[in-house]
């Protein structure tokens, strides 16, 4: 709580300075609405904001969701093979390079369920940093330990399960930690391309919306709720890592 | 001699690069032995390990072994264990990836002084515990041949002399075929019954000596004229081969 203490104030001084600037300088509410002004957007719509909240972050987490699982899997049908990675692995990076904003039209197009269309974009846009890292965990496996599950005569099932899939873990949450931001981010840019979903509308096309009306306290609540949202969901898939990886990882190792 | 656990005939590596790692080498080791490989580092101590381990296969000639692979254990210079499991997890490898019963884990945890820190994992004990567990792990199954990669060579002498001893003392009670690769002439003299000199880069045999001393080897030993007797001919016969190489 003490190390805490002074970004805490900072940021209050900060906010304080914006008010105060904001008051001085007679800004209109429609150009810079105050940190008061924002507050209490935020407190009049608080139910409202919560549940397009909620609307982003399902999808935000549905996509991390399947990121993890299809991207760890890829990963691992990758590393069976020198050949196999040779071929796929280009069209990952193809995935990772294309602007998501680019292919949402398409996307848009061809799938009408509106939910869907979100979630093929966060997608797209969490994957290649799972797929990248596991693959690279993959083929991190000590040689030594490999030559000792040979020499003990593992499976090949064994030999993924027990040495490269724990080998690969640190990687791969690395990776997740990287995907739940990009998650988010494909969610909110496919939200304010996609649109609304009719009255179950996200909060970055309440954040659209808002700014076309010109109501910019009610705007910047949603893009705090947004950045609030980013924050937690790293701090909880940290926490994750920290917590699979504690016996053993340098990683999660506990400053002294 | 009786039987023999391994025969190498001709055996030898040439790695694809072209680089001779191994010539030709024949000799046997007789089940039950202790033999050390000795040689300056490059001398393909390693590679001839690994050919006997099946983890190579030689470019020409055979390697035999009296055994089934699932009956030889290796132990590396790092203690290599799974960082994310458990001393015991570690340990029970070879018999849980076979599908067996862990049971004997708790007793050979005991033979080698962890039965306390089966729940530990690897970072939390000290490099010396760390190879203990590589120990337990490799003799876990009663192995026929147990193949060691100088083992010690990264820990502290005080700690080395401990594990030697350890060691000893678990081979005169189990009788296993042992190779144990060292570059300590100190330490091969000490432990087995014959050392198996090698000269540098390609490996080849240059001496093969029975050592004769008493089977009891303790503290005093180490100390004694005969030990360092035998110890000076095999440093004498390191120092030609080198010199004989480097000229």
């Amino acid at each position: 709580m003490k190390r805490a203490a002074a970004p805490l104030a900072f940021g209050f001084l900060l906010l304080g300075g914006w008010e105060f600037a904001v008051r001085l300088g007679d800004i209109p509410a429609y150009i810079l609405p105050g940190p008061v002004a924002i507050a209490a957007a935020l407190w009049t719509n608080f139910a409202d904001l919560g549940s397009s909240l909620a609307v982003t972050l399902e999808v935000t987490l549905a996509a991390l969701a399947l990121a993890a699982v299809s991207g760890a899997l890829i990963a691992i049908l990758l590393a069976q093979s020198p050949l196999a990675e040779r071929i796929f692995f280009p069209y990952a990076v193809f995935l990772q390079v294309t602007p998501i904003v680019t292919i949402a039209p398409f996307v848009i197009i061809w799938v009408e369920n509106v939910f869907v269309v979100l979630l093929i974009l966060a997608w797209m846009a969490a994957i290649f940093p799972i797929i990248s890292n596991t693959l690279l965990g993959l083929k991190s496996v000590d040689a030594n330990l490999k030559d000792l599950f040979r020499l003990y005569g593992a499976t090949r099932a064994q030999t993924v399960r027990r040495l490269m899939i724990p080998s690969a873990l640190p990687y791969f949450l690395g990776g997740l930690r990287i995907a739940g931001g990009l998650a988010l981010i494909g969610t909110v840019v496919a939200e304010m391309v996609a649109g609304t979903s009719g009255t179950r509308s996200g909060l970055a096309s309440r954040l659209v919306e808002a700014s076309y009306r010109l109501e910019l306290a009610l705007a910047l609540a949603c893009f705090f709720l947004l950045s609030a949202a980013g924050l937690v969901l790293y701090l909880a898939l940290d926490a994750l890592s920290r917590r699979l990886l504690r016996h053993w990882h340098e990683s999660a190792r506990t400053p002294a | 001699m009786t039987e023999a656990a391994l025969r190498l005939a001709g055996a030898a590596k040439t790695y694809p690069t072209g680089t001779v790692a191994l010539a030709p080498v024949n000799f046997e080791v007789g089940r039950g032995s202790f033999v050390s490989l000795v040689g300056p580092s490059g001398c393909g101590k390693s590679t001839l390990l690994r050919l006997m381990a099946g983890l190579l296969a030689p470019s020409h000639g055979t390697v035999s072994r009296g055994d089934d692979i699932s009956e030889t254990s290796f132990v590396f210079q790092d203690a290599t264990l799974m960082p994310w499991a458990d001393v015991r997890t570690n340990v029970a490898l070879p018999l849980t990836l076979k599908g067996k019963s862990a049971e004997t884990v708790p007793e050979t945890l005991k033979r080698v002084g962890l039965e306390r820190f089966a729940q530990s994992y690897p970072r939390e004990l000290s490099g010396g515990m760390q190879m203990r567990a590589s120990i337990a792990r490799a003799i876990v199954t009663s192995p026929q041949l147990l193949l060691m990669d100088e083992p010690f060579a990264a820990l502290d002498e005080f700690t080395r002399f401990r594990l030697n001893d350890d060691l000893l003392a678990l081979w005169q009670q189990n009788h296993w075929t042992i190779v144990f690769v060292t570059h300590s002439i100190r330490e091969a003299v000490f432990l087995s019954q014959r050392v198996i000199v090698m000269s540098p880069r390609p490996g080849r045999v240059v001496a093969d000596l029975a050592i004769d001393l008493p089977d009891r080897r303790d503290e005093a030993l180490r100390g004694s004229h005969a030990f360092a007797d035998q110890c000076a001919k095999i440093s004498e016969l390191l120092r030609d081969v080198t010199t004989e190489h480097a000229a």
